[in-house]
């Protein structure tokens, strides 16, 4: 998703980089307050973190290719909002500067999507969500349809920037196959984001951005009328993404209909030899089949199965989450005792 | 280590390496300006922009191949993106959608192919101190530092797992459990945590008060 560099306007260019500076000012204040002298060291080893497990490919299975965490969700769940915004604009400069990936020019654009509108955008998103089902299991739930949700916004917002760059009438398409495509890259990174932080959950849950220290937090184990509550809260939630995209891509798409016609807004000459030239323009969107009426109900169906599918993963995560501690606090019933034996586990790797 | 043979060509003693840091990075950021406002049809400009940059490549003495094989690497996306966006441009009516599209191809090649000889001729160490006295924010600049310092630690740390687990877990290889390769994430994870502790710690202990000092500043 890192945007080259011939891909964006001028204006869009400015606006995104003049954004993201501020953005990321903003984000270095309110780190500072926070931990002093010590952002430096522990914002610049994170983000050396995000960019190694980046790094680390994930088989898809079916398909033979790989994917990898983005990190964005993660970071911010573990370092709070401006500390995950922070520590992707060091990666996305070091990206940039040291490997050429994403250009010079689209640093701005690439850090308000993936810093800003991912990061601290799904940090809001991750945080009621955390607190209305409480617990690890808030945590969990909350950071992984963060994740899910973050990609998305992330995604939508380059589809903003590509539309305004080139005024194109097909930006609703864009935004459509965009999300559609994103919905599914999405329950990846949700996927990796709820694994990572249920192996973080059980062996050292007080590095958890405003966890209790112990860890346990309020309930130890979570009842069966607790989970069908999660699942309902879920099945809700997914109800609503669908309920919500659908008006909303609907009313972008009569928005966008209306300023193309040419009452409102006069098209230029070149535009309009354009539009009759080209009855499809992006004919590689053009899949039969997947007419606008279609696009449209397809992206909230992908907004709604998506939140399910992230929902269902996530349960499932903290179940064996729960119940794995269980098992090691029966075998040991001290606590601090299991969790050192699930540390060293794996440290010895 | 994976990442040292970009830092091995700015060591040499060519022209383009002993040139300031500050001057590099103005120049690239202007290289990289005048090629994304070439407009499409300008033929003439993007071949002197390519040949500007190729002399430039020359004279630095880095491996052509080297950079070929990571712009080959870049070539897939470039191509994607340019199919999605091309077709959309208003020159398409003027120029046809081969022309638009491989103009655009060229385009971010150049870029690319200029912020990477950047990269190359450039130690990182001393495009930061050019960042810093460009005026870039001090606290940023430190954290790109410590980045620096510690990625390549934390990539070899992570090898030494991946290694660690090949070693030990029979499988067939390429279909790995995600519950193993999250786990590496998770370890990696708090090890870097709490090497920034530690570090931070043993800082604090020698007398840092927040301010980065280097040894090649004074001079």
């Amino acid at each position: 998703m890192h945007i080259p560099n011939a891909l964006l306007d001028a204006k869009v260019v400015v606006a995104t980089m003049v954004l993201g500076a501020a953005g990321l000012a903003f984000s270095l204040r309110c780190l500072e307050k926070k931990l002093g002298e010590s952002t430096t060291v522990k914002m610049g080893i994170m983000a050396a973190f995000v960019f190694a497990a980046q790094m680390v490919n994930f088989p898809l299975g079916v398909i033979p290719a790989s994917g990898h965490l983005l990190g964005g969700v993660l970071a911010a769940v573990m370092l709070g909002p401006w500390g995950g915004a922070v520590v992707i604009a060091a990666v996305l400069i070091v990206q940039c500067l040291l490997f050429g990936d994403g250009g010079l020019m689209t640093l701005g654009a690439n850090f308000l999507n993936m810093g800003l509108i991912g990061t601290v955008g799904g940090c809001m998103i991750y945080s009621p969500l955390r607190r209305a089902i409480g617990g690890r299991n808030g945590v969990l739930l909350g950071a992984m349809f963060a994740a899910w949700i973050s990609v998305i916004l992330a995604a939508g917002a380059f589809s903003v920037e590509l539309a305004f760059s080139k005024r194109g009438p097909e930006f609703l398409r864009v935004l459509s196959l965009m999300t559609l495509v994103h919905a599914v890259i999405g329950v990846g990174e949700a996927l990796i984001t709820g694994f990572v932080l249920r192996f973080i959950l059980m062996t050292r849950p007080d590095l958890i951005e405003g966890l209790d220290p112990d860890g346990s937090t309020h309930r130890r184990t979570t009842s069966q009328g607790e989970w069908v509550g999660i699942g309902a809260a879920g099945l809700a939630i997914s109800l609503a993404v669908g309920i919500f995209l659908a008006p909303f891509a609907s009313s972008f798409d009569d928005g966008l209909e209306y300023v193309g016609s040419e009452e409102i807004l006069g098209f230029s000459p070149t535009e309009k030899a354009a539009k009759s030239i080209l009855p499809a323009p992006l004919p590689d969107y053009h899949v039969p089949g997947l007419e606008i009426l279609s696009l449209k109900l397809a992206t909230a169906a992908a907004g709604a199965i998506g939140t399910i599918v992230v929902f269902g993963f996530g349960i499932s995560l903290a179940w064996t989450m729960n119940r794995i501690k269980i098992k090691s606090k029966a075998r040991n019933s001290n606590p601090t005792l299991a969790v050192a034996d699930a540390g060293s586990e794996f440290d010895a790797f | 280590m994976r990442f040292d043979a970009i830092e091995r060509h700015g060591m040499h003693d060519a022209p383009l390496q002993r040139v300031d840091a500050r001057i590099k990075l103005i120049a690239t950021l202007l290289f990289v300006v005048a090629v994304v406002t070439t407009p499409v049809g300008c033929w003439r400009f993007l071949m002197a922009e390519g040949l500007l940059l190729a002399f430039l490549i020359g004279l630095s003495g880095v491996p052509p191949q080297e950079l070929a094989r990571r712009w080959l690497g870049f070539l897939l996306l470039f191509g994607f993106l340019t199919m999605t966006v091309a077709p959309s441009r208003p020159e398409r009516v003027e120029y046809g959608l081969g022309v638009v599209a491989l103009t655009l191809l060229l385009k971010d090649s150049l870029a690319f192919l200029g912020t990477l000889l950047l990269a190359h001729v450039t130690p990182f160490h001393k495009l930061l101190r050019g960042l810093r006295q460009l005026g870039v924010p001090l606290t940023l600049v430190a954290t790109l530092q410590f980045m620096y310092r510690y990625l390549f630690l934390l990539i070899d740390a992570l090898d030494r797992m991946v290694q660690a687990r090949r070693a030990r877990t029979f499988r067939r290889s390429g279909r790995l459990d995600w519950g193993i390769l999250t786990g590496l994430i998770g370890v990696l994870f708090l090890r870097s945590f709490e090497r920034s502790e530690r570090v931070h710690a043993a800082m604090l202990s020698r007398g840092w008060n927040g301010t980065l000092r280097t040894l090649d500043e004074s001079s």
